[in-house]
């Protein structure tokens, strides 16, 4: 092959590479799973571009509560880390951040002030309906586990959860919850 | 013997050590996810709630750990990562695909990234394609495949002999760069031997299960038995097309010494990447294995420092062609 035909070849194939753009809507259709960034992540779309598929934030958890997406989620989000809250949720311990080397999760100091600014991987939301102590039957399960007690989580009267603006969506309530389905639940940040 | 005389007698003894440093860092990475469990069972602090395998994943890993580290789960973070990025008592390395990928998907320049894949192109620029023979764990699983491929010759099956276009992983690297650029998502870590290799060990160990890449990487080791020997390497990967343009002026270089050589071709039989020693032919795709240092049986090969290959120096030495034709001009000589 001589170095023009290749170099035609070359242009070629980035025109095949580019037809996708069209079709690129359907590469990054996501499935309706709920699940979580780890903490410090950017935004979706500028941590899917930022994230290289090391896996080094799920070797550095302490927890084991960062997963893997295969092809479930769409071509864009193969290989990227979440956390599904149900089945673990966050310890905050913010050593993901720290071992990240691509910037997709930020490194945030571990203390309430820095966690508070930098987190947010979703909110809590209670259902009233399904939550015990909205049901006369005094609970308090979640507050007992969120890492941000009154600050994320306040109580009222029989132990009623009341989730505050300040709440980062860890997801230990989720996954404490005593309730099936469970009462609470985080709504992602990127949803 | 020529004027050059003979390599470093330690030259030919670097395939062996190649070897060794390509099963050591295979067997970190199989080594690694393995400690991450250990690690994660010193959290909990839950020894005796362990199931029976738990406990001797938890009594291995001490005791191959316990003379080096004081506290697990703290000190044994000082190595995280494979060799796609990775992170060695605080040094972070990157590969240059990595980063460049990054680049492409995310369409800016993210420093602190960039940096971490610095060292890694400095040696490749010094030293070519060395990563591609002396480190990727994908190489070393294909290098036992094309032993593999010898074997099942021996035993009279038909394995792939094909020869492609070598320019055509440089056409898979623009592609997968220009890919990674439309949908935002570093596509090429997905198509990079070395990055699936490293990711599905830890998915397989530490989180029960093969990924999606595994299938892929399969499928490159049976291109390789049944299309083309070494082909992913040597036609289609993204990566080692990088290191090859990385490494094109690079300083450190196998040479010829046509005085030692008699054109005996065995440094053409061993060659994996299929490249031209016998001719003078290296090239950029040249991965500083050694292999062919190591067969050849005159001293005829050895490093050398430049920053171009020589060209064809004409038949060996030491061969029947050139002394043919040499007697056959001193003959003319004296007839004259």
């Amino acid at each position: 092959m001589q170095r023009r035909t290749f170099i035609k070849s070359i242009g070629v194939a980035a025109a095949a590479a580019a037809a996708p753009a069209v079709s690129s809507a359907a590469l990054t259709e996501r499935s309706s799973l709920r699940y979580l960034r780890p903490p410090g992540s950017l935004a979706e779309d500028e941590f899917v571009s930022r994230c290289i598929r090391c896996g080094q934030c799920g070797e550095a958890c302490p927890n084991r509560c960062i997963s893997y997406f295969g092809l479930g989620n769409g071509m864009a989000s193969l290989d990227t880390p979440y956390i599904i809250p149900r089945d673990k949720g966050c310890i905050l311990c913010m050593k993901c951040g720290d071992v990240c080397p691509s910037g997709a999760i930020k490194p945030i100091t571990r203390g309430l002030k820095p966690i508070l600014e930098g987190v947010h991987m979703g909110h809590a939301v209670v259902d009233e309906h399904l939550c015990l102590s909205y049901q006369g039957k005094s609970c308090g399960v979640c507050y007992r586990a969120c890492p941000l007690p009154d600050v994320a989580i306040s109580v009222g009267m029989m132990e009623q959860p009341h989730v505050s603006d300040k709440c980062v969506g860890c997801g230990l309530c989720e996954r404490a919850c005593i309730q099936m389905p469970q009462a609470i639940r985080i709504i992602p940040a990127h949803a | 013997m020529s004027a050059k005389g003979k390599p470093f007698f330690l030259w030919r003894h670097l395939n062996k050590l190649r070897w060794l440093t390509l099963a050591t860092v295979f067997s970190m990475l199989v080594l690694l996810p393995f400690l991450h469990v250990y690690q994660t069972y010193v959290a909990a602090h839950a020894y005796d709630l362990l199931a029976p395998q738990e406990k001797e994943l938890y009594d291995t890993m001490e005791t191959l750990t316990s003379p080096l580290v004081s506290d697990p789960a703290e000190d044994l973070d000082a190595i995280k990562g494979n060799t796609w990025s990775g992170n060695i008592f605080g040094l972070k390395l990157s590969d240059p695909l990595a980063a460049i990928g990054q680049m492409a998907a995310g369409r800016n320049l993210y420093t602190p990234f960039l940096l971490t894949a610095l060292i890694p192109v400095l040696f490749s620029v010094l030293f070519g394609r060395f990563y591609c023979g002396w480190i990727c764990p994908a190489s070393f699983l294909y290098e036992l495949n094309s032993n593999l491929a010898i074997l099942l010759r021996r035993m009279g099956l038909h394995t792939g002999h094909r020869h492609l276009d070598k320019r055509f992983k440089y056409l898979v690297l623009a592609a997968g760069l220009v890919f990674s650029m439309v949908t935002g998502s570093i596509a090429v870590a997905a198509i990079y031997p070395p990055a699936v290799v490293g990711r599905e060990l830890y998915y397989a160990i530490a989180l029960g299960g093969f990924g999606a890449g595994s299938v892929f990487f399969v499928a490159t080791l049976l291109f390789d038995l049944l299309v083309a020997q070494r082909g992913f390497c040597r036609y289609l990967c993204p990566g080692g097309a990088l290191y090859s343009l990385l490494g094109r002026y690079r300083l450190l270089r196998i040479q010829r010494i046509v005085g030692n050589c008699n054109d005996c071709a065995k440094c053409n039989a061993v060659c994996e990447f299929g490249l031209d020693p016998l001719r003078d032919g290296f090239g950029q795709e040249c991965n500083n294995c050694t292999a062919c240092i190591a067969v050849c049986p005159t001293d005829a090969l050895t490093f050398e420092i430049k920053l171009k290959d020589v060209g064809y120096q004409g038949p060996g030495h030491l061969g029947k062609r050139y002394q043919r034709e040499h007697q056959a001009t001193q003959g003319t000589e004296k007839a004259a």
